[in-house]
């Protein structure tokens, strides 16, 4: 080993050091405990083999959750994605750029819990502004969180309203990188706007698209804060997860670690295979 | 002889004079040290993260004051305070004293992370069951040993916003609302009292839907409960528990008189928009201090019996890493001065006390709604002694709202319920 490399590793060393202790080690001791009987204030845990891993094909909450998850990721996407997208082409120029990216940055600032006590303040069927102003309108109040065939789409008009900012500011970034010089070349040959933003934009956007649609769909396999402010999971289990559902197994019913490793190991599972296939459908090299 | 002992010359002090003196001055130093010893600091773990906990703050302040006894308080939000017990205590890491509801006893017990505490040191700090109201003083039990001892009653009551009943036409001329004594006799007012957006009856704070609480009172008053009486199965299919599953399905779906889950019932009390509000005595001080024209009144009989929810708050004491006599002292030291001064916690937090001895207090009768809440502590009643009751009861919160959001008829609700239960582990 050269001078060079072992001087490099020891920079590495403390960075590696406490990715070892705070990272690796609880991955692999969530890995061991996946195949324990582990429950806290139990005197001993003992070896269970596939136990927890076989009864979670039985657990018929845990496919519910493992449903709710993979909705919420598919259906909140599309407007993640698109949101953002529309906002950030249209702040990308103009005067009053600045306030306004700062405006829609602002919701990101708060907190999950915040933003789920807000929100739920403001959706309340009986004082919340939000029916005040529909029934004002004529449109009978409803309860937007404790309807089965609202709630998740209202969690996830939530989680939009939340990270637009964030989103719009990586977006902004990505467009600012794309050389203007081929949109005049567009503009010389006389393509439209439209034309513009699907040949030139679009393709020239697809790192940061890839790293928004990778990022989210991250985020959205272990979607719990909001689940958990404003619906519990309900109305019945129509919004449950499964980190809620792994969360309550381990702090809320019996404190059984090995069943909440499990489900954490085949969520770590589900997450590894949609960024595999997202990178596998998104790559491609982008030049400007 | 030789006497030079005894002869004490003019301006000398005598040998026995200077052993005496230099003994007093000795005793004097040693209690000046003892007096100017630090007594111990405790560490105390609760939930009062409401009004409740300001109240706290102020009598601990005056408990060290007068006693030299410092305490550092943790206060954390209940789920997160049990959580935080649960991995704290065995890691040697809890603290010297928790509060804690009474269904989190037998599950602590149960898994180690509470002492059990002897009668002999219960009856030598001075408690005694008799001074103590029977579900409350039981409620620090499990398996015939004691492990807290009970501070006061949180409990469900009636609250009647009278803006809401007059409008009804439910006020009286002697300016006195209407009552219900009957599960029908509610279902018609609350029919009456409900229009557009101003429902007329409610159980529950923030979301009536999911409220155990609530349903486990109508269980209880209905003879039914969450386990049957030998604690080994669901109690949930009994035809009691149905009948009270099928009121729960009725109220928002047939009978239209309570809003829909996920609602702030406390909010809408206060807003003027529900008229029967059943929910815990936490409330009634920030009714008061919103200035909301209510009425307080016994928790109504709506099935055969007339029990009312009540989860006392527990004083016990987490196991130590190693024990600490001097702290166990000042832990019970602060458990009777809060029984002593109980009835200052009740008129300032709102929470009538498990010990009887306050309850005579002209201040505390003197206060309606107080009064209210001695009125029905006979009826008092807690959550089974088994530790898998909180884990029920998780369980039992999505089931409820289905049933009261009509995802789910009740029967096949409280059937599916009932395997859950079954199925939780030991």
């Amino acid at each position: 080993m050269s001078r060079q490399t072992r001087v490099a590793y020891a920079f590495l060393a403390p960075g590696l050091l406490l990715f070892a202790v705070y990272r690796l080690y609880p991955l692999l001791e969530g890995l061991r405990l996946s195949f324990t009987n582990a429950r806290l204030g139990r005197a001993s845990e003992q070896w269970i083999g596939l136990a927890n891993y076989t009864r979670l094909l039985e657990d018929g909450r845990f496919h519910v959750s493992l449903w709710n998850t993979a909705f919420y990721t598919v259906a909140s996407t599309l407007p993640i994605l698109a949101v953002p997208l529309a906002l950030a082409l249209a702040l990308n120029r103009g005067r009053l750029r600045t306030l306004l990216r700062s405006v829609f940055f602002f919701p990101f600032t708060l907190s999950v819990v915040t933003v789920g006590l807000a929100w739920l303040w403001l959706l309340d069927p009986v004082v919340g502004p939000f029916n005040y102003y529909l029934r004002g309108l004529g449109v009978p109040a409803r309860s937007w969180l404790a309807d089965p065939q609202t709630a998740m789409w209202t969690i996830i008009l939530t989680t939009v309203w939340w990270v637009t900012g964030y989103y719009l500011v990586i977006y902004l970034a990505g467009l600012q990188d794309i050389p203007r010089d081929l949109y005049e070349a567009a503009a010389l040959d006389g393509a439209s706007a439209w034309r513009s933003f699907w040949t030139i934009t679009l393709p020239l956007l697809r790192p940061v698209l890839l790293f928004v649609v990778v990022t989210h769909v991250i985020g959205s396999f272990q979607l719990f804060g909001q689940v958990f402010v404003l619906t519990g999971g309900g109305p019945g289990d129509a919004t449950r997860t499964v980190v809620q559902h792994l969360y309550e197994a381990a702090f809320q019913n019996f404190f059984q670690f090995g069943a909440a490793s499990a489900m954490a190991w085949v969520l770590f599972a589900v997450i590894l295979v949609f960024s595999m296939l997202q990178f596998r459908l998104l790559r491609g090299h982008t030049e400007y | 002889m030789d006497t030079s002992d005894h002869v004490v010359e003019p301006g000398s002090v005598s040998r026995r004079a200077f052993v005496a003196g230099a003994a007093s001055v000795g005793v004097a130093a040693w209690a000046r040290r003892a007096a100017a010893q630090p007594k111990a600091t405790i560490t105390y773990w609760n939930g009062l993260t409401g009004a409740d906990g300001k109240v706290m703050d102020e009598l601990i302040d005056r408990f060290t004051r007068e006693t030299g006894i410092r305490i550092e308080q943790q206060r954390l939000p209940w789920a997160d305070l049990y959580a935080k017990l649960q991995v704290a205590v065995p890691a040697g890491e809890g603290p010297d004293l928790a509060l804690i509801h009474t269904v989190e006893v037998p599950h602590f017990a149960n898994d180690g992370v509470l002492e059990a505490i002897d009668d002999a040191t219960t009856t030598g700090k001075g408690f005694r069951g008799e001074d103590y109201l029977p579900a409350t003083w039981q409620g620090g039990t499990f398996q015939g040993k004691r492990y807290s001892l009970p501070l006061d009653v949180p409990q469900h009551i009636l609250y009647l916003n009278m803006k809401v009943m007059k409008d009804g036409g439910l006020v009286g001329a002697d300016g006195r609302p209407r009552v219900p004594a009957s599960r029908d006799e509610l279902v018609t007012m609350a029919k009456r009292l409900t229009k557009a957006d101003t429902f007329g009856f409610a159980i529950g704070t923030v979301n009536p839907g999911r409220y155990t609480w609530g349903f486990h009172n109508l269980l209880w008053q209905n003879g039914a409960n969450i386990y049957s009486a030998d604690l080994k199965r669901a109690g949930v299919t009994d035809p009691a528990a149905l009948e009270v599953a099928g009121f729960w399905e009725a109220l928002p779906n047939q009978h239209k008189v309570v809003p829909p889950a996920n609602t702030s019932c406390r909010d809408a009390f206060i807003a003027g928009r529900l008229g029967m509000w059943i929910a815990g005595s936490w409330n009634f001080s920030g009714l008061r201090e919103a200035k909301v024209d209510f009425v307080a009144v016994p928790m109504p009989r709506l099935f055969k019996q007339a029990v009312v929810w009540a989860m006392p708050h527990q004083y016990s004491f987490p196991k130590p890493k190693a024990a600490d006599r001097a702290k166990r002292e000042a832990a019970w030291a602060h458990v009777r001065w809060m029984t002593d001064n109980v009835a200052e916690w009740t008129l300032k937090a709102g929470q009538v006390s498990a010990s009887r001895k306050a309850h005579g207090d002209p201040r505390i009768t003197g206060d309606p709604v107080l009064r209210a809440l001695l009125a029905q502590a006979p009826s008092w009643q807690v959550g089974q002694p088994t530790p898998k009751w909180v884990a029920a009861e998780n369980v039992t919160r999505p089931v409820i709202e289905a049933i009261y959001t009509g995802q789910k008829p009740a029967r096949a609700a409280m059937e599916d319920l009932a395997r859950q239960i079954n199925a939780l582990p030991d």
